[in-house]
């Protein structure tokens, strides 16, 4: 049970995909703009990491060795492009706002990642669990750089304003660099509170 | 079983394919309706907005049934011409039964052919005209949309689109709202065939009514909205000349 829960907490604190592993990077800094598009994101990312996690840990013992790695990114991709099809249909703004990076997920490092170090090697509910819990790990730094990037950029929240009118928008946090700044705070911050992730 | 003979993995991928291609196919019809009713209200909001009937946020805030109703409530009628200016066919303007052509590519191709074309006009109740215009970015196409008073010559309003151009830059034909506010007041050059509209790289001149000035840092983009214009305000030049000359 002890295992159980470590494989749900792990990825969202102690191996953290964004701040200790550094995968899925590039999206992170694309979409945390505003929060909106990142809860998105973070939510497509958790059901992709999920249930293609799932699915391989099903496969996991007919897989052929050799055409592993393409077998795994047709299941991603299916989940992938399932999403993105939902998303057109039923949140089309938010689609358009995420543009390529929703399909992006399936190049996303932590997808393919789980997949090959877990999920080949695990039950298809354990598989399912981390694959979630990744996704959470992922999702939750997306939303606190989306937090910092729309409050301060813009000055709003999920798009209502919360600084009063006066406030000058601040260009810069909007940009893409900011992100990659904020993300290296918090892996700072994330850094000093565990002493077991620091290197001697 | 051996899991790695060749076999064994040939007929194994192909399964995983099949079935994985039938599922996206399912998902692909059962979405499709929803998907196609998510673009329509996008390009009726589109036109809306370059006719000056309200603001994107605002069409965006409303939902899809609503941006319908108001379109229906707004439009005068809809129809598309050749390339002589001639009528050729009436869309409809019911509410549920808006008919629009919004597939440009085959158009544009059949313009610069000189071949059969269905160029749509959209006559608003304010007396604002709204017709398309479509081309090439750099990455993917780009279309738009220009709201033209009664004169038929003068803008009253543009709303641009793309594809797939580069975000930051390309992209700001859309999103920047000084490039679309320059295009008011400006002046179609219809009686100068093959260049009734100027995007100028490094500034228009300020007594030229007829060129607007480029974004920089999207040059490519500019290049291509400014051939899109061109062409597609060339097709439509001896439509508008025929109805000014008629009123």
């Amino acid at each position: 049970m002890s295992n159980l829960k470590e494989t749900i907490l792990n990825p969202i604190l102690k191996s953290n995909p964004i701040t200790v592993l550094v995968l899925g990077i590039c999206s992170s800094l694309a979409v945390t703009v505003q929060l909106k598009g990142a809860c998105v994101m973070a939510i497509s990312v958790i059901i992709v990491t999920g249930l293609s996690s799932f699915v391989a840990s099903i496969l996991r013992n007919t897989i052929p060795n050799r055409v592993r790695i393409i077998v795994q990114l047709v299941v991603v991709a299916l989940m992938v492009i399932l999403v993105d099809q939902i998303l057109k249909a039923y949140m089309y703004t938010v689609e358009k706002q995420l543009s390529v990076y929703i399909g992006l997920i399936i190049t996303n490092c932590i997808v393919m990642g789980r997949i090959e170090a877990f999920a080949l090697g695990n039950k298809p509910i354990p598989s399912l669990l981390d694959g979630l819990a990744n996704g959470v790990g992922y999702g939750l730094i997306l939303v606190i750089v989306a937090f910092f990037r729309e409050l301060i950029g813009s000055g709003t929240l999920f798009g209502f304003r919360v600084l009063p009118e006066g406030y000058v928008l601040n260009n810069l946090v909007i940009l893409p660099p900011f992100a990659l700044i904020l993300l290296g705070c918090i892996i700072w911050a994330h850094r000093s509170f565990d002493k077991d992730l620091q290197e001697k | 079983m051996n899991t790695n003979s060749n076999v064994y993995t040939i007929i194994y991928t192909t399964i995983v394919v099949v079935v994985v291609a039938a599922v996206l196919a399912v998902a692909a019809m059962a979405f499709k309706p929803m998907q196609t009713a998510n673009v329509k209200a996008e390009t009726l909001s589109q036109m809306m907005v370059a006719a000056g009937l309200g603001s994107m946020d605002e069409f965006l805030s409303i939902g899809n049934d609503q941006v319908l109703e108001r379109y229906s409530e707004n439009i005068d009628s809809a129809y598309a011409v050749n390339l002589e200016g001639d009528k050729v066919l009436d869309l409809d303007t019911e509410k549920d039964n808006i008919e629009l052509i919004d597939n440009f590519k085959p158009q544009d191709k059949a313009i610069k052919a000189n071949g059969e074309v269905t160029l749509p006009v959209y006559k608003f109740k304010s007396g604002i005209t709204v017709i398309p215009i479509y081309g090439a970015g750099l990455w993917g196409p780009i279309w738009g949309y220009i709201a033209l008073n009664q004169d038929l010559r003068t803008i009253a309003g543009v709303y641009f689109d793309h594809s797939s151009e580069t975000p930051g830059l390309g992209s700001k034909i859309k999103d920047e709202p000084w490039f679309k506010e320059q295009f008011v007041g400006k002046v179609l050059d219809i009686d100068t065939p093959g260049n009734p509209f100027d995007i100028v790289k490094g500034g228009a001149d300020e007594n030229d009514n007829s060129a607007v000035d480029a974004i920089s840092g999207a040059t490519m983009t500019c290049r291509g909205l400014d051939a899109a214009l061109d062409v597609w305000i060339g097709a439509y030049a001896n439509y508008l000349k025929k109805t000014t000359a008629e009123e």
